[in-house]
């Protein structure tokens, strides 16, 4: 039996516009949501809660979050504005503890077990100090794992109503999580997308307690490995550790277009961009990868996911280019029109990589690559890149 | 036919013969063992088409014929019955053989050895003869450096050359390279270069030792394929077509640095490293340094880690010539090739951490093994 942990989730409250409110005080109270364009173009990335309270929600196509919502103020991203303030928040959680897992932007799991204070104590705290010291709201979940406590949050932020931000704190005590659990919507679960939602409401599963309730056996031999997956979560059951060191899974750029694109040649256009920006993520990371990954949804919203695995890893632009520039011809449809395009690199690994006993011109490349971070590293990423013969 | 043959005879030869049978083919006489009456003795024999192996046993043949058995069938069959005499008979008209041993009595259903693929006797007047001891020992030095990568199907063999009376074995995936060669006793009638599958030499390798003294190696001209023959083995195998790389140019001619360790303790600090260094991606780093002063002795530290089940350093006394280095290699290639190596001492070549490292047996110039480091990035 592992011993008890404590794990806290923590969550910035609509962080994008947080961060724009802190830029321009005059969005302050009013609707507003960031990403997409007065076009209508695109789709909203994050909105404010007076935005939330008419209906907007993020990942809504900018369109229809105007006609929910035509009073709606549409803010341009500035993504190194919520990097440097992202770093400003984690720096302050690894005052906390070292024991940290960034799940995203905006999003971490600290492991508070041997901080030797109550959950409640350090909840408080950590809320207050990223709140008073950065002005940035957050709610927090608490419980003996990552599962519980992310959900924690959730439940947290949707109980909280009112106008502003939540800034909830949610602690679920061990032994507990089971229960809950089990009045919430199935789908709040980890790994319950809308297929399986469908799939478990025929079998009469509405909420996480009738998936726990329901025989595990049952559930492994409907849905396999899964399935066993689902039983233990639906009982808060979730042993998975924090990835305090290798947080970086893959990594990936997409990009939505102001109007859709229906040529080849456009695309293949921005698939040489984000790989460009792809590889320097990779290179700046001191990582990579051996699955190349692209992600086409078309006009209709209909969504699909092609990839590659490569002999070796890599993270050199002209290699992701080309296997992403491949991996579109094998699923371009003349006459279909693009929405958005994305590409990424997945199985990523350290640069330790195995050099090749015919690799055209091995050393001078690793000689090559190492010049061309020199130069990036004194000059910028954009001061020299790649030609293309096309 | 009707036939009567010791029942350690017949297990034994199926044993040899069923590695060539393809259980799950389309064709389902390929699912069966060919047996067959042939000149006093019987002979067994499967093949996958890429493969054949045949073994011939002795017999007591009252009635000469043949027909193919199912080879699952026959081998679970053989290996419950006791170590005696059985009696096996052909009803030719049903295809039914009829096995007797003891209490036993079994009927199995054959298919007609017409549908069995032709495997023609080799003319192995022509042939190389190769002593047996030796070939088996190269097979081992070369075979785990082949590939198994199906997409560079030339590299999945290995290229064995004869010129004059010099034998020579090499495989390389890409990544690393075993290059063994020999002497013939005698000098081969004409030059040989051929790329054979590394799974029919490990078969080979496997199989050949029915006490033999010599192999007889065949290539007939224009059929593809090659043949291996003792005394009372064969094996044919299809060569793999197209060109193999030339591999000459890429063995480095010179080194900065030359470190001699007992192979034995490499061999052992590599598998301390790799219990650690498998979990991650498989890196050993080796930290070679130099005595303080000249042929004063050295040390070399070689490493694993990771993440999540820690490290190890093992350092050991070697003699170094040249200039400190360190260079890091997937540690499952240092022990392939260092298990494989038969002398107390073994020389590592090395430039630069990004050039090819050379593993030679100190002692022995039959033998080469080079190894691509890993770049461990910056």
């Amino acid at each position: 039996m592992a011993p008890s942990r404590v794990i806290l989730h923590l969550d910035l409250d609509a962080f994008f516009c947080a961060v724009e409110e802190i830029k321009d005080p005059g969005l302050r109270g009013k609707a507003f949501a960031v990403g997409g364009s007065p076009s209508g173009r695109g789709v909203v990335t994050s909105c404010s809660y007076p935005a939330r309270k008419m209906g907007v929600r993020s990942a809504m196509p900018a369109a229809k979050a105007l006609q929910l919502c035509p009073n709606l103020i549409l803010v341009s991203r500035n993504h190194r504005d919520y990097g440097h303030y992202s770093h400003l928040v984690m720096d302050r959680l690894r005052s906390f503890t070292d024991r940290i897992e960034q799940i995203s932007i905006d999003e971490a799991f600290l492991d508070i077990s041997e901080l030797g204070r109550s959950p409640k104590e350090v909840g408080s705290q950590l809320q207050r100090t990223i709140r008073e010291e950065l002005d940035l709201p957050n709610s927090i979940g608490i419980a003996s794992n990552k599962l519980v406590a992310k959900i924690a949050t959730d439940v947290g932020k949707m109980a909280a109503g009112g106008e502003g931000p939540p800034n909830a704190i949610t602690i679920v005590p061990e032994g507990e999580e089971r229960a809950f659990l089990a009045p919430l919507p199935v789908d709040m679960l980890w790994g319950v997308g809308p297929k399986t939602k469908a799939r478990l409401e025929i079998l009469g599963i509405q909420t996480i307690g009738d998936l726990a309730a329901y025989p595990d056996i049952e559930l492994a031999r409907k849905f396999g490995k899964h399935g066993y997956d689902l039983a233990r979560r639906s009982k808060g059951i979730d042993n998975s550790p924090l990835s305090t060191e290798r947080g970086v899974k893959s990594v990936s750029n997409e990009r939505t277009f102001p109007e859709d694109l229906g040529r080849k040649s456009e695309l293949l256009e921005h698939i040489i961009r984000l790989s460009r920006q792809v590889s320097g993520r990779l290179r700046k990371k001191n990582l990579r990868g051996k699955t190349i990954q692209i992600k086409l949804r078309w006009s209709d919203f209909t969504t699909l996911t092609r990839q590659t695995t490569l002999s070796n890893s890599t993270n050199e632009f002209a290699v992701i280019q080309e296997a992403a520039a491949e991996l579109l011809d094998q699923v371009w449809e003349e006459g279909r029109r693009v929405r958005l395009i994305g590409v990424g690199v997945h199985n990523l690994d350290t640069n330790a990589h195995q050099l090749g006993l015919w690799d055209p011109g091995a050393q001078k490349d690793i000689k090559l690559q190492e010049t061309l971070r020199e130069l990036r590293e004194k000059y910028g990423e954009n001061v020299i890149s790649r030609g293309l013969n096309t | 036919m009707k036939i009567s043959v010791l029942q350690e005879n017949l297990a034994h030869g199926l044993s040899i013969v069923s590695r060539a049978v393809s259980p799950r083919s389309t064709l389902p006489v390929l699912s069966n063992i060919l047996v067959a009456t042939d000149d006093g003795r019987l002979r067994l024999s499967a093949t996958n088409l890429e493969m054949g192996i045949t073994c011939w046993i002795g017999a007591k043949i009252e009635e000469e014929g043949s027909t193919t058995v199912p080879a699952r069938t026959f081998s679970d069959l053989v290996s419950t019955i006791p170590p005696a005499k059985t009696d096996i008979s052909l009803h030719e008209p049903t295809q039914t053989l009829n096995i007797k041993c003891g209490s036993l009595n079994t009927d199995i259903k054959c298919i007609d050895a017409q549908e069995f693929p032709p495997m023609p006797s080799p003319d192995l007047e022509a042939g190389i003869e190769i002593n047996v001891t030796d070939f088996k020992e190269m097979i081992k030095q070369v075979v785990f450096a082949a590939s198994h990568d199906e997409a560079r199907p030339i590299l999945t063999g290995v290229l064995v050359t004869v010129e004059d009376n010099i034998l020579t074995l090499a495989a390389a995936d890409g990544f690393r390279l075993s290059v063994r060669t020999a002497q013939l006793s005698s000098p081969a009638p004409a030059p040989v270069k051929a790329v054979i599958p590394a799974r029919a030499l490990s078969e080979l390798a496997r199989i050949s030792n029915d006490g033999s003294e010599v192999i007889t190696m065949a290539l007939p001209p224009e059929r593809g394929q090659v043949i291996f023959r003792t005394k009372d083995i064969e094996l044919t195998s299809q060569l793999i077509e197209g060109t193999f790389p030339d591999y000459q140019q890429i063995i480095p001619k010179e080194y900065l640095t030359r470190t001699i360790l007992s192979t034995e303790s490499f061999l052992k600090s590599c598998k301390q490293a790799e219990i650690f260094a498998r979990e991650g991606s498989l890196i050993a780093q080796v930290n070679i340094r130099p005595g303080p002063e000249e042929n004063s002795p050295g040390e070399v530290e070689i490493s694993g880690q990771s993440e999540e089940t820690g490290s190890s350093q093992a350092i050991m006394d070697a003699t170094i010539e040249g200039e400190d280095i360190i260079i890091a290699f997937n540690v499952r290639y240092l022990r392939e090739v260092l298990d494989v190596i038969q002398t107390p001492n073994v020389a590592l070549e090395t430039s630069k951490p990004t050039s090819p490292g050379v593993i030679r047996p100190v002692g022995d110039d039959n033998f080469l093994h080079v190894i691509m480091p890993m770049h461990l990035g910056s």
